[in-house]
């Protein structure tokens, strides 16, 4: 009880320590802003850890954050090896085949009103296909191993990849065309000189989007049969193993990895798009 | 008026009084409805819960269900449980105790193709096996330790896939050899119009590395009440009443067991094949468990290898005060 107390009070005071950096003289500063979301964080696990340790929760039901990070210590090794099958092997090259692939079909249909007729309803539907329902036979056809992940992951990146490609690619106005048209450009040297970078926000949109679903993919996609790796393999058989510590390490990994990938988009998005009224910080 | 009144309320009353004097037990099943659980669904539907005075409610479980979880989350008071994976869990801290155990011995069994050359476990190295995770690997990697066969693939090992709960891998051969209950997914290999001939099985109970498979598990610290004692020898009682219904009737019980089904996923004819494997291994047990088998399975895990299912034997892991209150 006294530890349920004492996160009770940590909570306050950490809500309380917030509420005056946010409101303070200094709530503009660089360092104050990395401090709030620093300082919630923080207070989030301590509070977890109490609870948990206060309220005696059971492992399988919700390990505390320390045994986590215990566990995680331990097994750098399996968890870098998960994130390999997973995540580089399954996510990465799912990413850049399913995006890659969609930026494609983006310019062919962008260049003849027959094939946008016929080809966005067609992504429209796969698009709504469940990756559950797709999962299993995308193993059967492609094998247990990364290259089944990869295929559920092109599934899914491809469609938001190319709605937004397609609409970035129609961003310009007529009468920027007109003018393209009136210098006697061809078709390719508008597309380069004037759409694609009028479309760069709309594909990076894309991009950001996809790095999550990529991620999901390639996990859930594990569900349904894998070798005896990936970060989707460790979590379902753990949870069968009630090494719940274990999932959860996982889960970090998986957070982190998400992380980390969204951001290094967004930072590219930065340096290739900086030119552009949203990036003006 | 008045006199039908009174009638009216007396009936009501006394329809009333079963269900309020019932008391409520919730059984945690280790898969979806089928007749794997045949006896439970008999003795529900046989009214052999009802005569005892309990109010058994069964929840179907399925892939993404651990019942160790669900019974350390207070979502039922029993669940049916394999013994690896509820010492597994006793082993991180969730104290287990096997009450009884309806099944004699283990349906499961590996099934591979004849013609891929392998003709004893000793053929195994350098082909491909699909096992069941989630807790269902404890046995397979326990044998393949036994006969001392990596299990990280190459030429000397065999490779491992993570199979899903369906044939589809041995079919399409994207693996050899293929985890099969007796019961249930072999069946299935068959309904697929592969004969007999070309298959050959390896089953756990032949191969001495068999486990306990679908008894029933409480919490340590529940058996400490009285109350939920007694709760659970009626329990037993019925449910043991309900297998051997099952044993002798089959056919009914499957009728019973596809009545139960609210998903309307399993068929007849394959509910009634079940029901007859599934009598084969119930058949030879009352539900007292055989500490001899318990010995066996517990020397099988420990033979776990490199990643023991349990590292130590477990203790108070069993006990027969349920089933010897029950059965006499």
């Amino acid at each position: 009880m006294m530890l349920v107390l004492f996160a009770i009070l940590l909570w306050l005071s950490g809500w309380w320590i917030n509420t005056r950096l946010a409101e303070g003289p200094q709530a503009n500063s660089r360092a104050v802003r990395l401090a709030v979301p620093l300082i919630f964080g923080l207070t989030v696990l301590a509070v977890w850890e109490l609870l948990v340790r206060g309220l005696n929760v059971p492992l399988v039901i919700l390990p505390a954050p320390s045994l986590i990070a215990v566990r995680f210590a331990q097994s750098t090794g399996l968890l870098w090896q998960d994130f390999m099958q997973t995540f580089v092997k399954g996510a990465l090259s799912g990413y850049v085949l399913g995006c890659g692939a969609a930026f494609l079909t983006a310019i062919l249909v962008d260049r003849s009103d027959f094939l946008r007729r016929g080809l966005l309803p067609v992504g429209n539907f796969v698009a709504a296909l469940p990756i559950v329902g797709t999962a299993p036979i995308l193993v059967m056809w492609f094998g247990f191993d990364w290259e089944s992940k990869a295929a559920v992951v092109v599934v899914m990146v491809f469609f938001p990849m190319l709605v937004n490609t397609v609409a970035g690619l129609s961003e310009t106005t007529q009468m920027q065309r007109d003018l393209m048209e009136t210098y006697a450009a061809s078709y390719w040297q508008g597309f380069f000189k004037l759409r694609l970078p009028a479309a760069m926000p709309f594909i990076f949109n894309g991009l950001k989007i996809s790095t999550t679903l990529a991620l999901i993919g390639a996990i859930v996609a594990e569900f349904f049969g894998s070798p005896t790796m990936g970060m989707g393999f460790r979590i379902s058989t753990s949870v069968g193993q009630l090494a719940l510590d274990m999932v959860w390490a996982e889960i970090v990994v998986a957070a982190l990895a998400g992380t980390l990938f969204y951001g290094a988009v967004a930072l590219l998005e930065r340096v290739a798009t900086f030119w552009h009224p949203s990036q003006r910080g | 008026m008045n006199k039908t009144i009174c009638g009216t309320a007396l009936a009501l009353v006394m329809a009333a009084m079963p269900a309020w004097a019932a008391d409520e037990v919730k059984l945690q099943l280790k898969w979806v409805t089928q007749a794997q659980f045949g006896g439970y669904y008999v003795a529900l539907d046989q009214g052999f819960y009802e005569e005892e005075g309990l109010d058994v409610t069964i929840l179907p479980g399925g892939p993404d269900i651990a019942p160790p979880q669900v019974i350390a989350g207070g979502g039922a008071d029993v669940v049916v449980e394999w013994m690896p994976a509820a010492l597994a869990a006793r082993e991180k801290g969730l104290p287990l105790v096997n009450i009884a155990q309806p099944f004699k011995s283990s349906g499961m069994m590996l099934t591979c193709w004849a013609d891929v050359g392998i003709e004893a476990p000793e053929d195994f190295p350098g082909h491909t096996l699909g096992v069941w995770f989630s807790g269902n690997e404890f046995p397979f990697l326990s044998w393949m330790n036994t006969l001392g066969i990596p299990t990280e693939g190459g030429e000397d090992g065999v490779t491992v896939l993570k199979q899903g709960f369906n044939v589809d891998p041995l079919l399409q051969r994207q693996a050899d050899c293929i985890s099969t209950m007796t019961y249930n997914e072999f069946g299935q290999v068959l309904d697929s119009g592969v004969t007999e001939d070309e298959l050959i099985t390896f089953k756990y109970e032949d191969q001495g590395v068999a486990t306990l498979e679908d008894g029933l598990y409480v919490l340590e610290s529940n058996l400490e009440d009285k109350a939920f004692r007694d709760r659970m020898v009626r329990f037993v009682r019925a449910s043991m009443k309900g297998w051997k219904w099952a044993e002798e009737n089959p056919a009914d019980a499957a009728g019973i067991v596809l009545d139960n089904d609210a998903t309307g996923a399993q068929t007849e004819a394959h509910q009634v094949r079940m029901m007859g494997e599934i009598a084969k291994l119930t058949a030879g047990s009352n539900g007292a468990l055989d500490p001899a088998d318990y010995e066996r399975t517990v020397q099988t895990l420990l033979a776990g290898g490199s990643d023991p299912v349990i590292t130590k034997a477990p203790e108070g892991a069993w006990t027969h005060v349920i089933s010897d209150a029950a059965l006499n």
